[in-house]
C-alpha cells in the first residue's frame, strides 16, 4: 500500500464514520416523534397491583392491551392478521383492527375515544378503554377517575387524605388526615422528603399541592411505581423534617423546622438531615409566637368544590341517559381548571372519582381546609326551560326564633349550626353567582334561593349549591352536556368569585 | 285448505292480542301501595261532615314555586285524620295539572299530632326513590307537604318528616329532613 492511501485511510476512515454518526444523529433528532414520554398506570387489584408502562403517542394515553388484559382475567388465544386482532378471552370475544376507533366485543361494536395503534408490533389501546370495554370483560366493580393514572378493580377500598399547612414559630407543620390508618416510612433524596404511605391503595383528591411557604413549597402524591407516597419539596434547603403519626395512624403530623442556631458545644454532624426521631424541641403550638417569614406572600386562599353523589348514588338523569353523578363532575373539573388559571386560588375536591362519599366526608374535606368558599353542584328538574341555572344558599327547616337571637354567644357551635356563622357571607356569594350567570347568553337564571340544602349545613365557610338544569326522565340533557354551556359556568364561577372577593376584601 | 287458513287466522289474532297484552298494556304500579292509598281514601271519605273547602299546595317545577288549589273535602273529626286527608289529596295529585309532590306508591305509614303542634309524618320507603331528585324539587316537595298541612290544620305549626319510622338526613339526597319544617309562606305563588 503507498503511503497516500494509507494517509487516506488514516484521516478519511474516521472523518466518514462522523459524517455517518451526525447524519444518523440528525435524522432521530427530526424524525417525527409518537412515543414523546412514557409513564406508568397502576391497576389496583384487592390482593395485587400491576404497573404498566403507558405510552403517549400524539398527546393521547395509551396502554398495551395485552398485559392490559392479562391483569383482569387471562387471554386465552389469539388470532393476528396484517391489521387485525382477534382476542379470546374467557367467554368474550374482541376483535381490533389498527388505527381503528371501532372495537368489537362480541356482538357489541364500541367506540373509542382515539384509534388503536401498534408501533413496533406491540398492540396499544387508548386509556378510554378502561371505561368503555374493560367493564365489559369483567363483572368487578371498577372505579377509575379519568385523567388519572390508576384504577381500582374489585373489592379495593382506597384511603384518600387531606393536606393542611399551617406556619409554627420555627418552622411549618404540614397534617394529613387519611381516612384510614396508614403506615410510614421516610427516606430523603436529591432535597426531597419521601413518605411511603404503607400497602393500601390511596386515591387522592389532589395529586399535587403547592404552597407559597418559606418552608414547603410543593406536596406531591405519586404511585408510578406502585408504592402510594407523598413527596414534600422543601423551599430552601438545611431544613430539618421530623414526621410522626397520631390517631393511630390516621393522622400524620409532618414538622419543618429551620435548623436551631448554632451552640458552642454541640458538632454540627449530630444535626439530621432527615429524621424519623420526635424533634428534641417540641414545636410550639401553632399561633402562639410571631410567624417566621413576614415578607413571604400569605398561602393562597382554598376554594372547595364538591361534586354531587357518585357511585351507587347515581343523583337524577335525563332521558338520554346522562347521570347527574356523571355531569357535575365534568362541571366540577372544567370549574377547577378556569380556578386554578386565575392563579388566586388553591382548589380542593371533596369528590375524586366515582365514589359515594357520605356528606360527613364531604364535610371534613372541605372544613379541614378552612375554606374561603366552598361550592357544590348539581343537576336536577328546574322546569321546562334549559339550560337554567339556580344558586342556593342554605335556609333551616325552622327559622331561628327571637329567644334563639336572645341567647349569648355561644363558645361552641354544634356542627349542624355551623352554617349560621357563615349566613350572610354565604348569601352575598350566592348573590355574586347570579350576578354573574345572568350575564350568560341563552341560560336562563333566577334570583338567589335560600334552602335546607343538606350539603351546605355543617360547612364552616361561605357555602353554596348550585343546581343546573332540567335533568329529569322527560327531557334530553343536550343542552347541560355541552361544553360551552359548562365553560359558560365555570368561566361565571370564577369571575363571580373573584367579584365577590373583591368585595368581601 | 280453508280450514288451514281459518287456523292461521285465528292464531294470528291471538297472537297479536297476546302481543298486546305482554308489550302495551301498562304494568299496573306498586298496586299494593295504590291498594292501601285507596283504601285510607275511602275510609276517610266516608267522614259524614258536610263539604269543606280545602287548601292544597302543588309544586310548579316550572317556576320553582307552589300553587294554591281549593278543593272540597268532606273533613273527618281528628286533626291526625284531617293530615291523612291532606296527605292522601297530595298523593292522589293535581286537579288543575301542577305537580305530584308525593308518588302513588307513597304510603302514609303514621301521623300524629303533638300538643305543641309539632305534626310527626311517618312515610314508606318505597316511595324515596320515585320522588325527582333535585334541590329545587325536593324541597317543592317538602314545603309543598308543609305549607299544605298547616294551611288546613291550624293545630300544626311545624312538621317533622320521618321514613320508615326513621329520622334521616335528605328527603332523596338534597333537602335536610333533619330539622322541623315550619310553613314557609314565600314559597307560594298567586299569580297565574
Amino acid at each position: 500500500m503507498n503511503p497516500l492511501t494509507r494517509l487516506f485511510r488514516r484521516f478519511a476512515w474516521p472523518s466518514r464514520v462522523l459524517t455517518l454518526a451526525s447524519l444518523i444523529g440528525l435524522a432521530l433528532l427530526f424524525w417525527p416523534a409518537r412515543a414523546l414520554r412514557s409513564d406508568n398506570f397502576v391497576f389496583y387489584l384487592p390482593t395485587t397491583r400491576s404497573v404498566i408502562a403507558l405510552e403517549v403517542i400524539e398527546q393521547n394515553k395509551y396502554l398495551p392491551l395485552i398485559p392490559v388484559l392479562n391483569v383482569v382475567g387471562k387471554v386465552e388465544a389469539l388470532q393476528e392478521k396484517r391489521d387485525s386482532l382477534k382476542i379470546w378471552f374467557g367467554k368474550t370475544q374482541i376483535e381490533l383492527r389498527v388505527d381503528d376507533k371501532k372495537v368489537q366485543v362480541n356482538k357489541a361494536r364500541l367506540n373509542l375515544a382515539q384509534p388503536v395503534r401498534r408501533p413496533k408490533g406491540q398492540w396499544l389501546v387508548p386509556v378510554d378503554f378502561l371505561t368503555t370495554v374493560l367493564p365489559r370483560l369483567t363483572s368487578e366493580t371498577i372505579e377509575y377517575q379519568v385523567g388519572t393514572n390508576r384504577i381500582f378493580i374489585g373489592d379495593v377500598k382506597p384511603i384518600s387524605f387531606t393536606v393542611r399547612l399551617d406556619q409554627t414559630a420555627n418552622g411549618a407543620r404540614v397534617t394529613v388526615q387519611f381516612t384510614d390508618k396508614v403506615t410510614i416510612h421516610t427516606a430523603a433524596s436529591n432535597g426531597k422528603w419521601y413518605l411511603f404511605l404503607g400497602t393500601r391503595p390511596v386515591e387522592p383528591l389532589e395529586q399535587t399541592f403547592r404552597f407559597q411557604d418559606p418552608y414547603i413549597s410543593e406536596i406531591r402524591f405519586d404511585d408510578q411505581d406502585g408504592s402510594p407516597k407523598l413527596i414534600l419539596t422543601p423551599a430552601v434547603g438545611g431544613l430539618n423534617f421530623y414526621p410522626t403519626l397520631a390517631e393511630g395512624g390516621k393522622i400524620l403530623l409532618a414538622d419543618v423546622l429551620k435548623p436551631p442556631p448554632p451552640a458552642p458545644q454541640p458538632p454540627a454532624s449530630e444535626q439530621p438531615l432527615t429524621a424519623t426521631a420526635p424533634p428534641t424541641v417540641p414545636p410550639p403550638a401553632p399561633g402562639v409566637e410571631e410567624v417566621p417569614g413576614a415578607q413571604a406572600e400569605p398561602p393562597l386562599p382554598v376554594v372547595v368544590l364538591d361534586a354531587a353523589h357518585g357511585g351507587a348514588d347515581v343523583g337524577a338523569h335525563g332521558r338520554d341517559g346522562v347521570l347527574e353523578k356523571d355531569l357535575v363532575a365534568q362541571l366540577v373539573a372544567r370549574v377547577r381548571a378556569a380556578l386554578l388559571a386565575t392563579r388566586r386560588y388553591r382548589v380542593v375536591l371533596t369528590r375524586v372519582g366515582d365514589v359515594n362519599l357520605a356528606f360527613e366526608q364531604r364535610e371534613t374535606a372541605a372544613n379541614l381546609h378552612r375554606p374561603r368558599a366552598f361550592l357544590s353542584f348539581h343537576a336536577g328538574n328546574l322546569g321546562m326551560v334549559t339550560p337554567r341555572v339556580v344558586v342556593y344558599s342554605y335556609q333551616a327547616p325552622s327559622p331561628p326564633t327571637s329567644a334563639d337571637s336572645q341567647q349569648p354567644r355561644q363558645l361552641l357551635i354544634p356542627w349542624t349550626q355551623v352554617y349560621r356563622v357563615h349566613l350572610e357571607q354565604s348569601r352575598q356569594l350566592a348573590q355574586a353567582l347570579q350576578e354573574k350567570f345572568a350575564l350568560l347568553s341563552q341560560v336562563a337564571t333566577d334570583k338567589p334561593h335560600e334552602a335546607p340544602v343538606r350539603g351546605l349545613r355543617s360547612i364552616d365557610a361561605p357555602a353554596v349549591a348550585i343546581e343546573v338544569g332540567t335533568l329529569t326522565p322527560d327531557v334530553d340533557s343536550g343542552a347541560l352536556t355541552d361544553s360551552n354551556f359548562q365553560q359558560q359556568i365555570a368561566n361565571a364561577v370564577a369571575a363571580a368569585l373573584e367579584a365577590w372577593r373583591g368585595g368581601t376584601s | 285448505m280453508l280450514i288451514l287458513l281459518a287456523i292461521l287466522a285465528v292464531g294470528a289474532f291471538y297472537l297479536r292480542v297476546l302481543t298486546r297484552r305482554v308489550f302495551f298494556q301498562p304494568a299496573p304500579e306498586h298496586g299494593e301501595e295504590v291498594a292501601r292509598t285507596r283504601l285510607s281514601e275511602a275510609a276517610l271519605q266516608s267522614a259524614t261532615s258536610p263539604q269543606q273547602s280545602a287548601t292544597l299546595y302543588f309544586p310548579s317545577f316550572e317556576q320553582g314555586v307552589l300553587r294554591e288549589e281549593k278543593r272540597s273535602v268532606a273533613w273527618a273529626e281528628a286533626d291526625t285524620d284531617r293530615m291523612r286527608q291532606v296527605l292522601l289529596a297530595l298523593i292522589e295529585g293535581s286537579r288543575q295539572g301542577y305537580s305530584r309532590p308525593l308518588p302513588t306508591s307513597t304510603g302514609i305509614r303514621a301521623v300524629f299530632l303533638a300538643p305543641d303542634g309539632t305534626a310527626f309524618l311517618d312515610i314508606s320507603n318505597q316511595a324515596i326513590p320515585d320522588v325527582d331528585p333535585g334541590i329545587a324539587s325536593e324541597c317543592l316537595v317538602v314545603y309543598s307537604i308543609v305549607n299544605s298541612l298547616a294551611a288546613n290544620i291550624p293545630a300544626v305549626k311545624k312538621v317533622k318528616i320521618l321514613v320508615q319510622g326513621q329520622e334521616v338526613d335528605t328527603l332523596n339526597g338534597h333537602a335536610d329532613l333533619s330539622g322541623y319544617f315550619v310553613p314557609d309562606p314565600a314559597r307560594i305563588s298567586l299569580a297565574p
